[in-house]
């Protein structure tokens, strides 16, 4: 899974790389805008230790933001799953939150909180976040009405057995959407470290911005397709894992 | 022990289809009675009904006798975390072990109750079904085609088995199979359409409480009876 994965973004990542550099000589562009291909290299080679450290940050943050957003979602999808007043609340709230880039309100936190590692996570959290809720909520309050039934009739439905039964039913669907948010846990800390970080690999892409080097960008993106592979990998097969240990 | 249905008509919600229509039936006594229809005249929907699981008609259904009402269909499922040894034994109450003992033998399934309900027949998933529905406290039970994809001889011999078991209970039930509902049932209300006045019709069944003891010419009239009245 890792090995064709990695394959993948690789063969899609020279593609593009190639693509580049044919523009480059088709419009006879200059090396300070799109560098040779020795110029990347040793770019590379100078660079890839520190950005693999740098990655490295960015990755720790946003799995740990990953994580907490999938935590928060459950908390709040289980709540939000109900039909009551409570329910329509936190879906109309998720609703209109998702709907404003979180993008646009990352500088009014980095103004708040300034520029540490809290500020990474909390804008890392928000982007993976809400979608994760909304998808977290349709699936639990989506009622599985050929197992609840029994249950219902003879009045032994509680909230645990509720979400036990629809998660079991659809964890298919929520294993890939956890996975699926990972990449977004990644965006996210790579736009907060973007906007106004001190450290990760957005703040090396936004350093590498400023000295127009465009060697040391497409450095960092190789590693962060590297490393946002293995993190997904990594998911896929928990993913596995917990729905062979569910069927067996 | 009895239910009462005076009087009802409903119609499906944001369709102009009406299911009934002034329609009037009643069970009364225990033992094992049948709704009798063709397809889409509203079995299920009476029995819903029946079960408070659907409001919203006009009318009125009155019970004596019976608080516990119970409802179970064909298309339900046991979660399927566990095994179905594992799950009736979670929702079968402490004093109702040994008659699980004797379903489960009576109904044929001891093989299967280490197995998860998806590795099961769909003969087998329904016996189970109406197993865990047995267990339950209840003095109507309402099954919906709860023996479908069951064979024949099976199906007799779970049926006399219920009647043996549960003399004081009520049980509806809902099958296509004129011949079965003739020979084992008590009442049969047959349900016609809503054009049709009045919208049931009530015959007696042969009611047998064994198998084989029945006098065909008696059957075959109880039978034409049901055409007829359909």
């Amino acid at each position: 899974m890792l090995h064709r994965r990695i394959q993948q973004f690789v063969l899609v990542y020279f593609l593009g790389l190639l693509s580049l550099l044919l523009v480059k000589y088709l419009l006879n562009l200059s090396d300070y805008v799109i560098p040779g291909p020795v110029e990347i290299w040793q770019t590379c080679k100078a660079v890839f230790s520190r950005y693999v450290f740098n990655v490295l940050d960015t990755l720790w943050i946003a799995v740990l933001g990953h994580i907490i957003s999938i935590v928060l979602a459950f908390l709040v999808g289980i709540v939000g799953r109900r039909n009551s007043w409570i329910g329509s609340l936190i879906k109309a709230a998720a609703y209109n939150i998702q709907a404003y880039p979180i993008v646009a309100v990352a500088p009014i936190i980095f103004i708040l909180l300034g520029d540490g590692l809290i500020t990474r996570l909390l804008i890392a959290v928000l982007i993976c976040y809400f979608p994760l809720l909304l998808s977290v909520i349709g699936i639990l309050s989506e009622p599985v009405d050929s197992i609840e039934h029994f249950y219902v009739a003879t009045k032994r439905m509680n909230w645990r057995l509720q979400v036990r039964i629809r998660a079991y039913e659809n964890i298919n669907k929520l294993t890939t959407v956890i996975a699926g948010s990972a990449t977004m846990a990644m965006v996210g800390t790579i736009v907060a470290e973007f906007i106004a970080a001190d450290a990760g690999i957005g703040y090396s892409i936004r350093t590498a911005l400023y000295q127009s080097d465009l060697s040391k960008i497409l450095t960092a993106l190789f590693l962060i397709g590297i490393s946002t592979s293995l993190y997904l990998t990594g998911l896929e097969w928990m993913g596995n894992v917990i729905q062979r240990k569910c069927r067996a | 022990m009895q239910i009462e249905c005076q009087d009802i008509s409903y119609q499906y919600p944001q369709t102009d289809t009406r299911v009934f229509d002034h329609l009037s039936c009643q069970v009364t006594g225990p033992g094992f009675h049948a709704l009798f229809g063709q397809s889409g005249l509203g079995k299920t929907t009476l029995a819903r009904m029946i079960a408070r699981e659907l409001t919203g008609y006009s009318g009125q259904i009155q019970s004596r006798h019976i608080s516990e009402v119970l409802y179970t269909h064909n298309m339900e499922r046991f979660p399927g975390w566990a095994s179905i040894g594992d799950l009736m034994a979670s929702t079968t109450p402490a004093s109702g072990q040994d008659r699980l003992n004797a379903l489960v033998d009576a109904f044929g399934i001891q093989s299967v109750m280490n197995a998860r309900f998806s590795q099961l027949s769909l003969g087998q998933k329904n016996r189970a079904n109406l197993i865990r529905y047995l267990l339950q406290e209840f003095d109507l039970l309402i099954m919906d085609e709860s023996l479908a994809n069951v064979d024949e001889t099976t199906r007799g011999r779970i049926i006399i088995t219920l009647k043996t078991l549960f003399p004081e209970k009520c049980f509806l039930y809902i099958s296509h199979n004129m011949m079965e509902i003739a020979k084992f049932c008590n009442q049969i209300i047959v349900l016609r359409s809503p054009h049709k006045h009045p919208q049931t019709q009530m015959i007696s069944g042969r009611n047998l409480l064994h198998e084989n003891f029945f006098v065909m010419k008696e059957l075959e009239q109880t039978m034409l009876e049901i055409v007829h009245a359909s």
